[in-house]
C-alpha cells in the first residue's frame, strides 16, 4: 500500500505550524508532541515518547492488537522493536535499584570472603585419613613396576 | 563437630593433628602389640572386577561379594541387604579406626607438649 508524501517522517519542524502539523500527522496532542533535538542524527521530526516497554502498558485493556499492546494509528516509540514484551522490560522494580544492588553485593561478597576463608582454613572431620592397602595402592596409582614401591604397613587400632 | 576446628584454628596448633600430616609418631609408640591390617582381596581380584581406586580399602573383599550377588540377583536388590550390611558393617569399623587413630595422635601432641614443658 503506497503512503503518502504527507504521511512519511520529515524533516525537523522548526515553527510552530510545523510542529502542530508533524503532531497532526502522528496523531498526537500539540502540548504532547515533542520531537527529538536536531543534532546530526537523523530523527527528523519524529516524536520522542516516553522510553517505556511495552511491560508497563495496561494488560487488561482491550488493545487493537493485544500482543503489541497497541493501538491503530498510536505512535510508535522509534524503539519500539525492543521495547517488545518479549525484550526490554523497564518495568518499575518493587524494591529501588541502590537497595537491590547493595543487598546482592552484600551477599555475593559474603558468599566470596567465606569461600576464600574456607581455603585458608579448610574444614575436616576428626578422624585420620583413609588407608589403602598394596602400599597406598602403589601400583593402581600409576606407580613403575620396575621400581620399588615406599613401603606403607597400616596397623589395627 | 566444630570443636576440634575451633582449637585448631582458634585455640593453639600443636595439640591438634593436622590430618593432612598424620601420622606424625610411630606406628608401635604406646601400643606394643600392634598387628597390621590383613588384607582379603587381592589385587588381580579388584583389578578384574575393575572396582573404583577409592573402594579398593580393606573392606573390598565384601565388596566384591556384593557386586557377585547384586550382578547374579538382577533385578532383585533385597536379596544382597545381607552382604550390603557386612560391607557397611566393615566401613563403620574402618571409620571408627580412623577415628581412633586421629585421638591417639592428639593425644600424643598433647604428652609431647607436656614433656617439653616439664622439660622447660
Amino acid at each position: 500500500s503506497e503512503m503518502s508524501k504527507d504521511l512519511l517522517p520529515g524533516p525537523y519542524p522548526r515553527t510552530p505550524e510545523e510542529r502542530a502539523a508533524a503532531a497532526k500527522k502522528y496523531n498526537m496532542r500539540v502540548e504532547d508532541y515533542e520531537p527529538y533535538p536536531d543534532d546530526g542524527f537523523g530523527y527528523g521530526d519524529y516524536p520522542k515518547l516516553p522510553n517505556k516497554s511495552l511491560h508497563e502498558r495496561d494488560p487488561w485493556y482491550q488493545w487493537d492488537q493485544p500482543d503489541l499492546r497497541h493501538n491503530w494509528g498510536q505512535p510508535m516509540h522509534w524503539d519500539f522493536d525492543m521495547y517488545v514484551r518479549n525484550r526490554v522490560d523497564t518495568s518499575p522494580t518493587p524494591v529501588p535499584w541502590h537497595t537491590m544492588r547493595n543487598h546482592f553485593l552484600a551477599f555475593l561478597g559474603t558468599m566470596l570472603i567465606m569461600f576464600v576463608l574456607g581455603e585458608f582454613y579448610p574444614s575436616y572431620r576428626p578422624v585420620g585419613p583413609k588407608q589403602y592397602p598394596f602400599n597406598d595402592l602403589y601400583l593402581e596409582r600409576g606407580g613403575d613396576p620396575n621400581k620399588e614401591p615406599p613401603v606403607v604397613t597400616h596397623y589395627e587400632i | 563437630m566444630g570443636a576440634h576446628l575451633a582449637r585448631r584454628y582458634l585455640g593453639d596448633a600443636e595439640t591438634e593433628p593436622d590430618p593432612l600430616q598424620m601420622p606424625t609418631f610411630p606406628p608401635h609408640l604406646g601400643l606394643p602389640e600392634r598387628r597390621p591390617r590383613v588384607m582379603v582381596a587381592s589385587a588381580e581380584q579388584l583389578a578384574e572386577a575393575r572396582v573404583p581406586l577409592e573402594q579398593r580399602d580393606f573392606c573390598a573383599h565384601h565388596l566384591l561379594r556384593l557386586l557377585r550377588c547384586r550382578r547374579d540377583a538382577f533385578p532383585l536388590p533385597w536379596l544382597c541387604h545381607e552382604l550390603r550390611h557386612h560391607w557397611d558393617s566393615c566401613q563403620h569399623h574402618d571409620y571408627v579406626m580412623r577415628m581412633k587413630e586421629f585421638e591417639r595422635e592428639r593425644r600424643l601432641l598433647q604428652r609431647q607438649k607436656r614433656l617439653r614443658q616439664q622439660e622447660a
